[in-house]
This record gives C-alpha cells, sequence and structure tokens, in this order.
C-alpha cells in the first residue's frame, strides 16, 4: 500500500528525516537502497561482501551527515558523491592494487551518469497511471509480446502498441516536467 | 556488457558463416537477424515521421525494443539447433539415451517460437508505421513488415518441424498464430503503402 512518505518529494523526506521521524528514515533507505546497491555493485564493482560493507556505511554516513547537505532538493546528487567516497575508501583501506584515482576515472562516472538517468526515469514511471505501469513494465522489462499483454489485461490486441506510445507520451511530459 | 560472437561480426562476416557448410548458423538466425533489420526500419520510419505523427517516438522505442529481443536469439538459435544436433547425432549413434534430448529439441524449437512472437510484434509495429507514418518512408515500414512476415513464416516452420513438437502443441499453435498475424499485419501495410 501507498503511505503518504512515499509521495513525499525528496526534500519533503530529507526534511522528515531531519524531523527525527522513523518512517521517514525507511522510506528514505527504501528509496534509495536500489541505487547505492548499483553504484556500488556495478560502478565500482565491489565483491559481495565489500559491497555489502559500502552500503551499510553508505547509510550510516547519510544518518550522521544529512544536516551537512545543503540542498535538500540535491539529495541525490549528494547520496552519489557520498557513495563514490564510500567505495574510494573501502577500496583504498583494502590495499588494493589500482590506485585508488584510476578507480574513479571516467567509467565510473558514465556509469553513475547511467545510475542517475535509470533512477529518474523509474521515478517518472513510478508517477503514470497504473495501467501505464503495468503495460511499459510488460513490454519494455518482461519482454512480452502485444499478444501475451493483449490477453493479459483484456484488451483489444491492435490497441496495445498505440497505447503503449501514449504512455510513453506521457513518461516524456513527466520528465520534460523535471528538467 | 560481453560481446556476442555473431552480432560482433561484420555483415560480411556473418553471410560467410552462413555458407560454411556448417549447420549453424543456419534459418533460424536468419530469420531472427531479419526481425531485428525490420525493426530498425520500422525505427528509422517512426524517426522520420515525428513532426506529423503523434506515436512516433512511442513506436521508435517499440521497436528498438523488439531489435533488442530479437538480435540475441541470432545466436542463442545457433546455439541450441547444434545442440539439439549432437544430441541426435548421440542418439542416432547408438548411445544411451542421456535423458536429454527431448530437452534440447523442445529448447530447439522454443527459440524459433520467441523469433516468430517478436517477427509478430515488428510486423504489427510496422504495419502502423506504413499507415500513420510520413508518406516518403511507408514503403520502407511495408519493407519491413513483409521482412517480418517472412521470418514468422520461417519460424513457425522451424517450430513445426523440430521433432519435440506435435500437432496441437501450444508452441506449435502458437507459432501458426504469430505467422498470422504477421501475414496479416504485412497485407495491411502493403495496402496503406501503395
Amino acid at each position: 500500500m501507498e503511505t503518504a512518505l512515499s509521495t513525499f518529494t525528496d526534500a519533503e523526506l530529507v526534511r522528515a528525516c531531519r524531523a527525527g521521524e522513523a518512517e521517514a528514515w525507511n522510506e528514505l533507505v527504501e528509496r534509495y537502497s536500489r541505487y547505492v546497491y548499483a553504484i556500488v555493485t556495478q560502478g565500482f564493482r565491489l565483491p559481495p561482501a565489500d559491497a555489502e560493507d559500502a552500503f551499510q556505511e553508505v547509510f550510516t554516513r547519510v544518518y550522521t551527515k544529512l544536516d551537512t547537505l545543503r540542498d535538500d532538493d540535491a539529495f541525490r546528487p549528494w547520496l552519489a558523491q557520498l557513495t563514490r567516497r564510500v567505495c574510494l575508501d573501502l577500496i583504498a583501506a583494502a590495499g588494493r592494487v589500482q590506485p585508488v584515482e584510476e578507480v574513479g576515472a571516467d567509467d565510473t562516472t558514465a556509469a553513475l551518469d547511467d545510475f542517475d538517468e535509470a533512477f529518474t526515469v523509474r521515478q517518472a514511471v513510478s508517477e503514470l497511471s497504473e495501467s501505464c505501469q503495468e503495460m511499459l513494465d510488460r513490454f519494455f522489462a518482461r519482454d512480452e509480446s502485444y499478444r501475451t499483454i493483449s490477453e493479459d489485461l483484456g484488451l483489444p490486441v491492435g490497441t496495445i502498441a498505440s497505447r503503449i506510445s501514449r504512455c510513453l507520451r506521457s513518461l516524456r511530459s513527466q520528465l520534460e516536467g523535471k528538467k | 556488457m560481453e560481446g556476442d560472437e555473431y552480432l560482433d561480426l561484420t555483415i560480411g562476416d556473418f553471410l560467410e558463416r552462413l555458407g560454411t557448410g556448417r549447420p549453424a548458423p543456419g534459418s533460424g538466425s536468419a530469420s531472427a537477424l531479419t526481425v531485428a533489420f525490420a525493426a530498425g526500419l520500422v525505427t528509422m520510419v517512426a524517426r522520420r515521421s515525428s513532426d506529423s505523427w503523434e506515436e512516433a517516438g512511442g513506436v521508435a522505442a517499440q521497436a528498438l525494443a523488439l531489435q533488442a529481443r530479437a538480435a540475441p536469439l541470432v545466436l542463442a538459435d545457433a546455439q541450441v539447433w547444434e545442440e539439439a544436433l549432437t544430441a541426435l547425432d548421440s542418439a542416432y549413434g547408438g548411445a544411451a539415451p542421456t535423458g536429454d534430448l527431448e530437452r534440447k529439441l523442445e529448447l530447439a524449437a522454443a527459440v524459433p517460437l520467441q523469433i516468430a512472437e517478436a517477427a509478430a510484434d515488428t510486423a504489427r509495429l510496422a504495419a502502423l508505421a506504413a499507415e500513420h507514418g510520413d508518406g516518403q518512408y511507408r514503403a520502407d515500414a511495408a519493407a519491413a513488415a513483409v521482412l517480418s512476415a517472412a521470418a514468422a513464416r520461417a519460424a513457425a516452420h522451424l517450430v513445426a518441424v523440430n521433432l519435440a513438437v506435435r500437432e496441437g502443441d501450444d508452441s506449435l499453435e502458437s507459432a501458426r498464430i504469430s505467422e498470422a498475424v504477421a501475414g496479416e499485419a504485412a497485407t495491411r501495410a502493403l495496402e496503406a503503402a501503395a
């Protein structure tokens, strides 16, 4: 079930966290756990045990340093930077052969950009109607055919492609509204 | 992402592989590649039609997704077909049944079924593009629909001749529906682009 907190913007959620609302912290972790995990495992390719440590450390630092965030609307880039720092610290502490400077080079920056983009799209999708979310998820994420979508949702098969196009138009509007 | 043995080849090298006399890549791979080509054409037509067709962006995105579905099937079909042939050779050679012959034959039919489904969806999308896309490019959309229909028909045939598939089988039924859908879409597209 959707809670009121799940509809909060990042800035509203950050303010609720600062006000000491435990549920707001849960929502913040829930909202960003995949994002952090993606940076840790795909951006920095940390092995599972280190990734778990990094994940815990990131949210510990978020908890202790949230007051240092200057712009509540900029929580996501701040979190990305913090996660990057945690990963580099972990790599340095482990005395890996690869120099720390090289780890944070272009590849990782590009990966962070990709995660950011993916996260933005995911958030925008979550603001679409349920039927659009369902349609886009089935076609683009689950690779379902028009016929399967039509049968499962009880819609005429000839209308599925157009419906998906309309949902994508709504998604574009959502994303353009965020710029 | 790891490379794809076939998709990393030049078109010339792939064509050479088709003609080497080895069983794979074969007709399944060629059908999958045809679907990927057709989806590329639909993407092109949709992008060229964005000024006059409200759904163009969405159709282009769907065509790209269908291309991304079809492209890996080029290699997948070759792999499952080679494995099925190896298992069949063992069986004909008198080797004791390993129990996985049927499973490999089923897999060899499952990939062409996926190709047929992707072809049917690409043909539907191509027909939409032929009906609503920019007039100058409708012929390309119709060509994409015809290519998709051919691929669907070929893939459905591959499902039908697979030893693991019997008349009345769900896979065969599904492949034939895809073939019919793609054929109808191609007819519609040709009429729209005439």
